[in-house]
């Protein structure tokens, strides 16, 4: 195990260099001189000498390289070259709270989503619900993040009563499958307390969905447009309701993707000769599903988490600047749009770094959570 | 042996026969399931069914286009959506009965779709759009007309005026361009880097890695925002920046396939009868190795149509009144609650574009690498 750590340490750093290479070499990709870019026609030489001095333009770049990154190894990532003139560092460990949230709410809610969907279309595939899924997953991965924000806004901000419309229709179309079906496959079941038991699963299954679709459009909490409410200054639920669309448009996408894949993965462990041999046992359906199947179904979606991570954080320069939140994606966008230089390389070198920090994190775990991979 | 044969069945039992007598019954219910998972059932359509559904689409689309034009726009929509429907029934019905029951009717529209794209990129210039691209000289244009498909301006104007369909057709424009233009650069280039370092592995093969590497250590989106920042924003520079995210990507992709490729037999022959390294790349491994690329292309387009339009979206791509998708959709979001057109025109077609390019891309890939899993 150490060795394997020690091993992905020594990947990882000439890997990190060279990202903190690409951040700071930004600025020399500039075409002409990047303190005339920043100023626009009209200047006076005395703001243009001090923004020459401000980006360190008069010094070597060597030497500019080497004190860019001692300052970002003691967290001290300069300053932003317009009044007033605030740490970059500040800037950052404002705005990247709202970018984590962000993240990791959508994480969360796509695998609450996509590993019981998965479950049950793996386990039925080819039926209706499989292919409404399969299907619904397909458009959604066609999707573009910020028209996926933007359907949100025009249905949940603008025509609630659309959403409520559709979740009702989700609601009686999983009933459908999960309760009617089940109720039809009764009579298939031999006579007894296994008959018993499989009609009572079906009731439960007509009216799990129903009752959650329908409490779910009862109460449905009208969204504000944009902006954001810190957890601190107005609670709880002020602030999940902020984040709410930005969430629900980034997992869009992530669903679909967990989705595929699980489903995949599933339908071939479930054709794994274990299974059979469990379900000759008389295990029960979910029990199957969930102590058999799903572990070893898993891997392909640890090994894609990096990637998710990836795409969630490129995801979140959209829902930003969509929703009009106060994260590191519009930091980035904005310094972008005003030519704040060193700004634009702290967020892109943070960004990198995470990034690659986090898919390392994965790949041990990966190593520690598959035996093959362990061994081998 | 019954076992292995039921064993090899991918489909699973029903879940809720599984009891304490399955034991016994496990045979019994692996073939009572079996009508759960039979095919979907293909009927052949009548004729009469066909053109009764032609008919019946022609009739709802007129009619919620043209006809009822004083109705809310929601049953307009509907009728249209039915309309379009009942079409896509009876050509679904046609091409079973010419074709046979095979005929892969999503497949062949997503192909009609993308070519109807290139041609209305290409001859964007010469198709009768009212003015779409200056707004200078739209004054006697009427500002924010809803759209009407028999007006002259069939998807309706913006708020300069602009023509919507025009200003689609020459953002299809730019994203065709982009999109081929940087999937061609990164195909060339990170497959002929790919395969060298693949071919080559030892000190090259390294430096090519760590460079790789580090260049998938940033998220895509922020790689071509950083690039994007620093370039002035034209259509080349936006190629440029999307080919400096496909190419990483091509790289990996050629140089995993010439690993393998590199270690067959007719390979090591080459090298046995003395060829040269730059002969065996050029004659055995490349022609292999271009499979696995160009498979991956169309779904490559569809990624980073995306990632332009995204960056339009977000302001930092071309900039307006050039019309893109993007910066078409990023105008009209300030108050599309009152303008809906404005987006959905733009957003719609970008939409079908790339569920076409992954439609088509999906089947390309599963015909040109059979083996290679898909996400």
């Amino acid at each position: 195990m150490l060795s394997v750590l020690l091993k992905k340490i020594w990947q990882v750093l000439p890997v990190l260099v060279l990202v903190s290479l690409g951040s700071f070499f930004l600025l020399e990709l500039v075409p002409g001189d990047p303190a005339a870019t920043v100023l626009g026609p009209g200047a006076s030489p005395a703001e243009y000498a001090a923004v020459r001095d401000r980006l360190g333009l008069n010094e070597p770049v060597v030497e500019r390289y080497t004190s860019w990154v001692g300052g970002v190894a003691t967290g001290d990532l300069g300053q932003s070259i317009f009044p007033p003139n605030r740490d970059v560092t500040d800037l950052i460990t404002q705005r990247l709270p709202v970018t984590i949230e962000i993240a990791l709410l959508s994480m969360i809610l796509t695998l609450l989503i996509a590993i019981p969907l998965a479950m049950r279309t793996a386990y039925r595939p080819n039926d209706g619900l499989d292919r409404i899924a399969t299907t619904g997953a397909f458009a959604a991965l066609a999707t573009p993040p910020f028209l996926a924000g933007l359907l949100f806004v025009f249905f949940a901000v603008f025509n609630p009563g659309i959403v409520k419309v559709g979740l009702l229709a989700v609601g009686v179309v999983l009933a459908y499958y999960l309760g009617v079906n089940a109720l039809r496959r009764v009579r298939r079941c031999p006579p007894g307390p296994a008959r018993t038991k499989a009609i009572m699963f079906g009731i439960a299954g007509l009216l799990v969905p129903l009752v959650i679709f329908g409490l779910l459009a009862r109460y449905l909490p009208s969204f504000p447009r944009q902006g954001y409410a810190r957890i601190t200054d107005e609670g709880l639920r002020k602030n999940l309701k902020s984040v709410a669309l930005p969430v629900f448009t980034l997992t869009l996408t992530e669903c679909a993707v967990s989705l595929r894949i699980l489903r995949r993965d599933l339908i071939d462990t479930l054709g794994e000769d274990f299974i059979l041999a469990a379900r000759a046992k008389g295990m029960p359906a979910w029990r199957i599903l969930l102590k058999d199947a799903l572990r070893p179904s898993l891997f392909s979606l640890i090994t894609i988490m990096s990637v998710t991570l990836g795409r969630l954080i490129g995801g979140s320069v959209i829902v930003e600047t969509i929703f009009n939140l106060p994260g590191m994606g519009r930091l980035m966008v904005e310094s972008i749009t005003s030519k704040d230089y060193p700004v634009v390389q702290a967020c892109v070198l943070i960004i990198g770094v995470i990034y690659v920090l986090s898919s390392a994190f994965v790949d041990v775990a990966y190593n520690y959570l598959d035996p093959r991979v362990r061994r081998a | 042996m019954p076992d292995i044969t039921v064993s090899t069945r991918p489909e699973p039992a029903s879940p809720d026969v599984a009891g304490p007598l399955a034991t016994e019954l496990a045979a019994q219910v692996v073939d009572q399931t079996l009508p759960d998972v039979a095919p979907p059932e293909l009927r052949q359509m009548r004729s009469y069914e066909i053109v009764a559904a032609a008919v019946a689409g022609v009739v709802s689309i007129y009619v919620g286009l043209a006809v009822l034009t004083s109705v809310t726009a929601e049953v307009r929509i509907a009728l249209t959506v039915v309309g379009l429907l009942a079409l896509f029934v009876a050509y679904r019905g046609l091409g079973r009965r010419l074709a046979g029951p095979e005929f892969r009717a999503g497949w062949w529209l997503a192909v009609a779709w993308l070519v109807l794209v290139v041609l209305s990129a290409v001859f964007a210039d010469l198709l009768p759009f009212t003015e779409a691209r200056n707004p200078s000289k739209t004054f006697s244009e009427p500002v924010l007309a809803p759209p009407d498909l028999l007006s002259r301006h069939p998807l309706g104007t913006d708020r300069q005026g602009l023509d919507i369909l025009g200003g689609i057709a020459y953002g299809l424009r730019v994203s065709v361009t982009v999109g081929l233009g940087a999937v061609a650069i990164g195909m060339v280039v990170g497959g002929v880097i790919g395969t060298i370092a693949g071919y080559r592995r030892k000190a090259i093969d390294h430096v090519i890695e760590l460079f790789t590497n580090s260049m998938l250590a940033f998220p895509p989106l922020v790689l071509l925002l950083g690039v994007a920042a620093v370039l002035e924003r034209n259509t080349l520079n936006t190629t440029l920046a999307l080919s400096v995210v496909a190419i990483p990507v091509y790289v990996r992709l050629a140089r995993s396939t010439a690993i393998v490729v590199s270690q067959r037999e007719f390979v090591t022959a080459a090298r046995a009868i003395g060829a040269k390294d730059r002969h065996i790349i050029i004659r055995d491994i490349i022609p292999i190795v271009v499979r696995p690329v160009m498979a991956y292309g169309f779904v490559m387009i569809a990624a980073l149509i995306v990632a332009e339009a995204s960056l339009s979206f977000l302001g930092l791509g071309i900039p307006r009144p050039k019309p893109t998708l993007g910066n078409m959709i990023s105008a009209g979001q300030s108050d599309f609650d009152r303008y809906p057109h404005l987006v959905f025109a733009p957003a719609i077609v970008l939409l079908i574009t790339v569920l076409c390019l992954n439609q088509v891309g999906e089947y390309v890939q599963e015909k040109l690498s059979p083996k290679q899993a898909k996400i």
